[in-house]
C-alpha cells in the first residue's frame, strides 16, 4: 500500500531503490558507449522525447483517448460482470449452465478475437471498447460468482429468517458479503482492460498510446516506443493505486 | 355454541405445540433417529428450556420450530397456526452472534425492520440497543465488539421486530462464565419487561434452572425427551439457595446416574 510505504523513510527507500539502480547503471552503460541507442536509447534521451511529446501534446492527447476508450470498456465489464455474477451466483442452475461455455470463451486472448471484432464491428470505436470489455469481463465475472459462493452461509440464513425482501437481500446481504472477491476481480480486471488497449490499438487506430507505440515502431523511434510502454505502466499503477484506495474505504469493516 | 365454556375459560390454550416431532437423517444407508416423536407444549410468555448432550438433536429441534428445516415428522404449532417456513416473527439468536460483518452495530440491529418510517426505525433501534446495554456502540462495527457485546448486539436484532417466539440456540455456550451469568440475567430481565415467550437450548443446567419455567431434558441418539421439569422457584433466582440446587441436582443426576448419592436423613 502507498500510503504505508512512505510511514517509514526505510521503506521508502526500499520502494524505489531497484528502479534507481536500473536506471542508474543503464546511464552508465549508455555513457560508456555500451548500448546502441537504436535498440536502448539512453534515459537522458528518453527524458528529452517526454518533454517533446508533453510539449506537442502528443503524449497527454493518446493517453487521454486510451483512458477513455479502457474506462468505457471496464466499466461495461464491470457492469455485466457484476450483475451477471449474482445472477449466476445465486442459481444453481444458471451456474451449470453457463459454466462450460465461460470456461471455453475465457482462455481465448482479445487478440484472437481481432478478426471477428473487425468483421462485426468495423473498424471504429466500438470494436476496440468490445476488445477491451472482453479483457475484463470474465476475470469480473468470475470473482463475483466465487464471492457469493464463498458468502458465509450462516449469514445467508440469518437474512433468510428474517424474509428478508429481495433487493434488500442483494444490497446488504449478497453485494457486501462478495464484496471483497468483487474488488479483486475489480482490480485485475482493470489491469486486463489496460493490458488490452495496445492489442485494441491495433485495429487500424489513428489515436491512443498502442497507436503512439506501433507508429513509433514504424520509424524506428525506440525512444518514443519506451516513453508510450512507460506511460502504460505508470497509469495502470495509478489506476490500480486508486482501485486499492476505494476498496479500503468500501471495505471499513474487515 | 354461544360462548367459551368454563374449561376453556379457565385452561389457557397451550401457545406453543410440538406435536409428534420427528426427524431422521440418512447416513450410509442407516437410518439414525435424530428426534423420536418429541410432543411438549408451553404457554405465552414463558420461558422454556431444552436441555441435553451435545448431538441429541435439540438443536435440530430448535430449527424446525425456527422453520429454517421443515423436513421433519410430527406438527409444530405456534398460535394456532404450523410453522412451515422462517418467519419474522420468530427471531433466532445463534450460538456464534451471526452479525453482519459489514454492518454496524444499529444497521445490524435494524436489519429486520422494513415497511416503516426512518424515524420509527431510528427509534426502536435506539430502543433495543439501550435495552441490551449497548447505548454508545452503535456505531461499531462487529470486529470492534466483545463476545459478550456481540451476543448482546444479537439480542436486540431477534428482539427489536418484537417476535412472538424468541428462539435461542446455546447463546451464552461461547461465553467465559462472568459474561454468561451477567447475560442470564440481562436475559431475564429483559424477558419479564418484554413477556416475549422464549425457547433456549441449552447444555448448561445451571443455566436452564436460572432461567426457565418448563424444562425438557433430551436424551441422545435418539433424541427423546427424558424428563419434564417446572421450576416454580420465584424470580430472581439465587443460584445457591437449597431449593435451586435440589432441581440443578434433580436434571445432574439424569445425565450422571452412577453419581447418584442416597440421601441420608439421619439426623
Amino acid at each position: 500500500m502507498v500510503s504505508k510505504a512512505f510511514r517509514s523513510t526505510g521503506y521508502f527507500i526500499e520502494y524505489l531503490a531497484l528502479i534507481f539502480s536500473i536506471i542508474s547503471v543503464w546511464t552508465i552503460m549508455s555513457n560508456q558507449g555500451h548500448l546502441n541507442t537504436i535498440i536502448l536509447p539512453a534515459p537522458n534521451s528518453i527524458l528529452e522525447t517526454i518533454v517533446e511529446l508533453v510539449a506537442d501534446g502528443a503524449l497527454f492527447t493518446n493517453m487521454f483517448i486510451s483512458v477513455s476508450r479502457v474506462l468505457q470498456g471496464y466499466f461495461l465489464a464491470a457492469f455485466l460482470g457484476i450483475s451477471l455474477g449474482i445472477l449466476i451466483g445465486l442459481s444453481k442452475h444458471l451456474d451449470r449452465v453457463t459454466e462450460l461455455i465461460i470456461q471455453m470463451i475465457k482462455p481465448i486472448p482479445p487478440i484472437a478475437w481481432i478478426p471477428l471484432v473487425i468483421l462485426w464491428f468495423g473498424i471504429g470505436e466500438s470494436g476496440k471498447v468490445f476488445l477491451i470489455f472482453l479483457g475484463g469481463f470474465f476475470t469480473i465475472l468470475i470473482n463475483v460468482v466465487d464471492g457469493i459462493h464463498q458468502t458465509d452461509p450462516k449469514l445467508v440464513e440469518v437474512s433468510r429468517s428474517m424474509e428478508t425482501p429481495f433487493w434488500k437481500h442483494i444490497s446488504l446481504m449478497v453485494i457486501p458479503g462478495a464484496a471483497p472477491n468483487i474488488f479483486t476481480g475489480l482490480r485485475t480486471g482493470l489491469s486486463s482492460c489496460w493490458m488490452c488497449v495496445v492489442a485494441a490499438e491495433l485495429v487500424s487506430s489513428t489515436t491512443g498510446l498502442g497507436y503512439l507505440i506501433m507508429d513509433a515502431r514504424q520509424f524506428g523511434q525506440t525512444d518514443v516506443v519506451i516513453v508510450g510502454m512507460l506511460t502504460i505502466g505508470i497509469v495502470g499503477k495509478i489506476m490500480d493505486s486508486l482501485l486499492r484506495f476505494a476498496e479500503k474505504k468500501t471495505l471499513r469493516w474487515i | 355454541m354461544g360462548g367459551l365454556s368454563a374449561s376453556a375459560l379457565l385452561k389457557q390454550e397451550p401457545y406453543l405445540v410440538i406435536d409428534h416431532v420427528s426427524k431422521h437423517f440418512e447416513q450410509k444407508k442407516q437410518r439414525l433417529n435424530v428426534l423420536e416423536d418429541i410432543n411438549f407444549s408451553m404457554n405465552k410468555g414463558e420461558i422454556l428450556c431444552i436441555v441435553g448432550a451435545s448431538g441429541c438433536g435439540k438443536s435440530t429441534l430448535l430449527r424446525a420450530i425456527s422453520g429454517l428445516d421443515s423436513d421433519h415428522g410430527g406438527q409444530i404449532l405456534i398460535g394456532g397456526n404450523e410453522v412451515v417456513a422462517p418467519s419474522k416473527s420468530r427471531g433466532i439468536v445463534f450460538q456464534e452472534h451471526r452479525l453482519f460483518p459489514w454492518l454496524t452495530v444499529e444497521q445490524n440491529v435494524g436489519y429486520v425492520l422494513t415497511g416503516i418510517s426512518k424515524e420509527e426505525k431510528k427509534k426502536l433501534v435506539q430502543e433495543y440497543v439501550e435495552l441490551v446495554g449497548l447505548k454508545g456502540f452503535e456505531k461499531a462495527y462487529p470486529k470492534e465488539l466483545s463476545g459478550g457485546m456481540s451476543q448482546r448486539a444479537g439480542i436486540a436484532r431477534a428482539l427489536v421486530n418484537k417476535p412472538e417466539v424468541l428462539l435461542l440456540d446455546e447463546p451464552f455456550g461461547a461465553l467465559d462464565a462472568f459474561t454468561k451469568i451477567a447475560l442470564q440475567k440481562e436475559l431475564k430481565r429483559i424477558q419479564r419487561k418484554s413477556g416475549t415467550t422464549m425457547v433456549m437450548v441449552t447444555h448448561d443446567i445451571e443455566e436452564a434452572v436460572f432461567l426457565a419455567d418448563h424444562i425438557i431434558v433430551l436424551d441422545s441418539k435418539p433424541g427423546r425427551i427424558k424428563l419434564e421439569v417446572n421450576v416454580d422457584l420465584p424470580v430472581p433466582r439465587d443460584r445457591n439457595s437449597y431449593e435451586f440446587l435440589q432441581v440443578k441436582k434433580r436434571i445432574y443426576e439424569e445425565f450422571f446416574e452412577d453419581e447418584k448419592i442416597p440421601e441420608d436423613f439421619s439426623i
